[in-house]
């Protein structure tokens, strides 16, 4: 591999290849932050786009919020309503309805609204995300396995218990975890 | 067969790929994926750009781990060896489907053993799947069915792989911008990086000398019976991982609520089927694959790259199943997996 003048001039190429990129990323290191020639962080563009959707959630659930703490449900459940046929892909307005709804004592309905937010979004089964409402579901799931069986024997022809164990067990296994 | 190195080097890799997976998980991995090749293929396409679900994006030194392992080891032992060109493209391609066929069972062969010895029972269609999978292809192998012949490559294609993953160490050292790592989900999730690494290292390397491979212990049992080294390695790693998870307390038997797995059993039974098929006919599953793309095997290196698409894909098109079942494209990918292959064994049988 170094028998010819051509061979020569390859390797002498790759070393003035391996110098100038070698020059260009160090020029790049000492240079501010502003100015630098590097795409953009994308770390960090992630980062202020998930506090900006904090914040957008904030502000627009923060009427449900207000219904919900002065104990107008109903009402409340309107507003989600309306909110989530206008923001189909968000997972708020369904995490939020659960929260209503287990208040309100309707639990399998609770349920089906916290595995379709989880499911749009498994940030809230994630303990450390800021939207993270992993307490909650586990308290909901505990719950559930429990009341499920004594419902069972009471009912056994009752078609939608089956539904409602099948989205405990989902609910379950988001917050046991592994690859999704 | 107790004094045949083999027997021992086998033996050793599978305790400790059976251990180690259980362990990484303990140490910060996702639960009952400790060590996923397709999992952690699609974390690393994510982390690089690939796909767009910021829940799976983080580059995993395991993997840089593996093949770089294996050329160390390669390399020591004068077992680096050039070679490729057995129909290129159609590795490539079946690497893509057999990635796909990983995402629609949520996990490799690897990890279904780790679901297995973690209790999931909804794993046993899996492994049904796998051996089936295997069987299918060694009957095909009988009947005529195999790629072109291998040639010994003289020129360096097959030190592309390996310098692409130093060049991932790299990136994964130095973090430039555009590197992306999640912040929640299973790509948050990870064990201390020179664990992850060493760990890596250390069963790419004995991978490459004992060449264990899960499919490959199936295949050689089916062919040879007990007398094969093979059997006892796959024996050791269900061992070994069974007691680190009941150990650990991390045994959870049952059906329901396990931890990323879902329960369509069918769809569950053809993905590892296609993927057991495949493996028999490109020679190893996919953590074989990078251990040969490590010693020189350029054919390999393809379907790694194969791989790193099918990781993509599966994120970015919905192929890859999820908690609540296997969506229609995950469907769709498997039935064109099984016509792919198909077609391949009418093309391929030596008449």
């Amino acid at each position: 591999m170094f028998k010819d003048s051509f061979d020569k001039i390859c390797w002498l190429l790759l070393i003035v290849l391996i110098i100038s990129a070698s020059t260009l990323i160090y020029k790049d290191s000492n240079v501010a932050d502003s100015k630098r020639t590097t795409a953009s962080n994308k770390s960090l563009d992630r980062e202020l786009a998930n506090r900006a959707r904090m914040e957008l959630i904030a502000k627009l659930y923060a009427p449900v919020e207000v219904l919900h703490k002065e104990g107008n449900n109903p009402t409340a459940l309107l507003k989600l309503d309306e909110l989530i046929r206008k923001y189909p892909a968000e997972a708020h307005g369904h995490i939020l309805q659960g929260e209503i709804l287990i208040n309100m004592g309707a639990f399998d309905e609770a349920v089906s609204s916290y595995v379709a937010g989880v499911k749009l979004n498994g940030d809230y089964v994630d303990a450390k995300s800021p939207l993270s409402r992993r307490v909650e579901i586990q308290r909901l799931v505990d719950e559930g396995l429990k009341t499920i069986s004594k419902r069972a024997s009471s009912s056994p022809d009752n078609s939608s218990l089956a539904v409602s164990r099948q989205k405990i067990n989902y609910l379950k296994s988001r917050l046991a975890g592994g690859c999704e | 067969m107790l004094r045949n190195r083999e027997f021992w080097l086998v033996m050793t890799s599978g305790l400790l790929l059976g251990a180690l997976g259980v362990m990484l998980a303990v140490w910060g991995n996702p639960e009952n994926s400790g060590i996923c090749v397709s999992c952690f293929i699609e974390t690393s396409a994510g982390a690089l750009g690939l796909h767009d679900n910021q829940r799976m994006q983080y580059l995993r030194p395991e993997l840089i781990g593996f093949v770089l392992g294996a050329v160390l080891s390669a390399v020591a032992f004068r077992d680096f060896k050039s070679r490729g060109g057995s129909s290129p493209l159609t590795r490539l391609f079946l690497g893509i489907f057999m990635i796909f066929g990983c995402a629609v069972f949520i996990g490799c062969p690897i990890k279904l053993l780790l679901r297995l010895t973690a209790g999931d029972m909804s794993s046993v269609a899996g492994v049904a799947g796998l051996i089936a999978g295997v069987w299918i292809g060694l009957k095909g192998l009988a009947h005529g069915v195999e790629l072109a012949a291998q040639s010994k490559a003289r020129s360096s294609g097959s030190l592309l792989i390996p310098a692409f993953f130093l060049i991932l160490l790299v990136f994964f050292m130095v973090r430039p911008g555009f590197l992306l790592f999640s912040f929640q989900g299973g790509g948050a999730q990870y064990a201390p990086w020179l664990v992850s690494l060493s760990s890596g290292l250390v069963l790419g390397g004995l991978a490459q000398r004992s060449r264990f491979c899960i499919t490959g212990s199936i295949r050689n049992f089916m062919m040879m019976g007990l007398r094969v080294p093979a059997l006892w390695g796959l024996l050791a790693f269900i061992a070994a991982a069974l007691v680190a998870n009941m150990v650990t307390g991390r045994f959870n038997f049952g059906l329901y609520g396990q931890p990323g797995a879902h329960l369509e059993y069918i769809w569950s039974f053809l993905g590892m089927g296609m993927v057991g098929w495949i493996s028999v006919l490109i020679g190893g599953c996919p953590f074989r694959q990078l251990i040969k793309a490590g010693e020189g095997d350029a054919d390999a290196g393809l379907v790694v790259i194969g791989m790193f698409i099918g990781g993509a894909l599966a994120q970015s098109w919905g192929i890859a199943a999820t908690a609540s079942g296997v969506s229609l494209y995950g469907k769709i990918s498997i039935l064109a997996g099984f016509a792919l292959v198909a077609v391949g064994s009418l093309l391929f049988r030596q008449r």
